[in-house]
């Protein structure tokens, strides 16, 4: 008798089970819905099984407001002076349980420590935000939309968020310009897109049991603003070039003589050494351009590109002022460049930072 | 069979009497809430203000309305949608994290994942809670059950 009683019940309340049975939820639930509990009880009395007794609670979910504001990575931009839509990347997402607007702010560290270390110590010109609207993660002023707020965003959606900017030619290598994007959570339109939405006020004075409106910040300041901060640091090449000049020959060396003197007609080296300091950028495309002094007449054929120089730093490694070219090997260089009005030219290309590049040439006296 | 009739025999006249049990079920919001000397007191609220992530206390009140004993007492709680499940106070209770079909102890439970691979079951997993009362209800004796979740 038990047995089948249990057995009843069970069966019952299985098919009860199936009905209620729904996926879980992948987001937050949604502000608005109404959360039910339902509890079914079954009993017997001096044996017999009676009517089920049932109870249930019901209550709304609220609209949490939330949203995160985060550097897209964690490293500086490096940028070069004069550099144009140098960009840094930020992602916007809306932790809130509804559809929101969120209005976008840049704006830039006024001196003061940079986010990554640095000291802010310049401003960008030309600040705008843009949305990563093809998603390529990379900022392209053809594919990306201007932007003031992101337009009805749904809950837990992030999008990718390009603070713009341009770099001064000014800039030096090592300057830094820290800015700060700023999301500020407006009211959604239901998922229809177009203007910005009004600005969002939170219940007060007592809850209701309908649905009200909650500032749930990620950081702790109830406003439904979030922010965050990245900056640009600028690697400038740092060049500076030595000259020296050498006798090699003279045409008419005194007999017995093993020294050679700049008399008219002796031949004299010249060596032209390019240093770019350690710790900036890269220089590209550098080219020497060396009028010849007068009183002198160019060798022909005789500019050399590359080879090794031997700098004297006098003891002060890092001050270039003071430094002297004291040697000049071009024995691994190849012949190159021109000479044409009076002037040498030849191009180094690339000068590495922490690194010297040499040209050569000859001329003899008048 | 005629196991089977005798005890529709008995159902029929019970189903004519009233309830002998009354039943609520009420949900209050639980916060720690950091006093002003720093200690942390546990509140419990009216859920007039919940949002997801708030934990909530389900609690299921039962009376024996009559002097008659109640046996056999089962309580079945679906978990609403919206709710994962996180624990219970109440001893004896049955989960089930397939919609009611199968009920054991959450740790004898297991799912199996859309790719058919198996693993045990999780609090988030628990479809239903059940408690089955091994005494009986004294006459006009009364209890309660209660068990936590949050709103996910």
């Amino acid at each position: 008798m038990k047995p089948m009683t249990k057995l009843l019940a069970s069966v019952s309340g299985a098919t009860f089970a199936v009905l209620a049975a729904s996926p879980a939820l992948a987001d937050g639930t949604t502000a608005g819905s109404s959360i039910t509990n339902n509890v079914t009880v079954a009993y017997q009395v001096g044996g017999v099984s009676q009517t089920d007794v049932t109870a249930s609670d019901t209550f709304v979910v609220d609209r949490k407001i939330n949203l995160t504001v985060a550097e897209d990575g964690n490293a500086t931009t490096s940028v070069v002076p004069n550099e144009q839509d140098a960009y840094t990347t930020f992602l916007v997402t809306n932790v809130s349980n509804d559809i929101i607007d969120i209005r976008l702010s840049a704006s830039q560290l006024a001196g003061g420590a940079a986010t990554h270390g640095g000291t802010d110590t310049i401003n960008v010109s030309n600040v705008q935000i843009y949305v990563d609207t093809d998603a390529s993660g990379d900022f392209d002023v053809a594919f990306d939309t201007l932007v003031t707020f992101l337009d009805e965003m749904a809950a837990d959606e992030t999008r990718r968020v390009f603070i713009v900017g341009d770099i001064g030619a000014g800039a030096t290598n090592g300057d830094v310009a820290g800015v700060t994007l700023t999301g500020t959570a407006r009211e959604g339109n239901n998922g229809t897109t177009g203007a910005e939405g009004a600005a969002i006020t939170a219940t007060t004075g007592g809850d209701t049991a309908a649905e009200d409106t909650v500032f749930a910040d990620s950081d702790g300041v109830y406003d439904g603003i979030a922010s965050d901060d990245d900056d640009y640091t600028v690697a400038a090449a740092s060049l500076t070039a030595l000259k020296s000049s050498t006798v090699v020959s003279a045409n008419y060396p005194i007999v017995g003589a093993t020294d050679y003197y700049a008399i008219p007609g002796a031949t004299v080296e010249y060596c032209i050494a390019v240093t770019n300091a350690a710790g900036g950028a890269d220089a590209t495309n550098v080219a020497i351009s060396d009028p010849l002094p007068a009183n002198t007449t160019f060798v022909g054929s005789s500019i050399v590109i590359g080879g090794t120089a031997t700098i004297d730093d006098n003891g002060t490694p890092g001050n270039p002022a003071d430094d002297v070219l004291t040697g000049c090997d071009n024995s691994t260089g190849v012949a190159g460049g021109s000479f044409g009005a009076g002037t040498v030219s030849a191009t180094i290309g690339t000068v590495s930072a922490g690194t010297t590049e040499i040209i050569t040439f000859r001329a003899t006296i008048d | 069979m005629k196991f089977l009739i005798s005890l529709f025999a008995l159902l029929a006249p019970a189903a004519a009497l009233a309830n002998q049990v009354e039943l609520s079920s009420e949900v209050f919001v639980e916060r720690n809430v950091e006093q002003a000397d720093g200690t942390v007191t546990v509140t419990h609220t009216e859920p007039s203000q919940v949002v997801p992530g708030d934990s909530l206390v389900f609690v299921l009140t039962y009376r024996n309305s009559s002097a008659e004993p109640v046996a056999n007492f089962t309580a079945t709680n679906p978990m609403p949608d919206a709710v994962a499940y996180r624990d219970t106070d109440s001893p004896g209770a049955e989960f089930s994290v397939d919609g009611g079909t199968v009920f054991g102890l959450l740790a004898d439970l297991i799912v199996t994942e859309e790719d058919g691979t198996e693993r045990p079951a999780r609090a988030d997993d628990v479809t239903h809670i059940r408690w089955t009362l091994a005494e009986p209800i004294a006459g006009n004796g009364s209890g309660q059950l209660t068990f936590r979740g949050v709103v996910r």
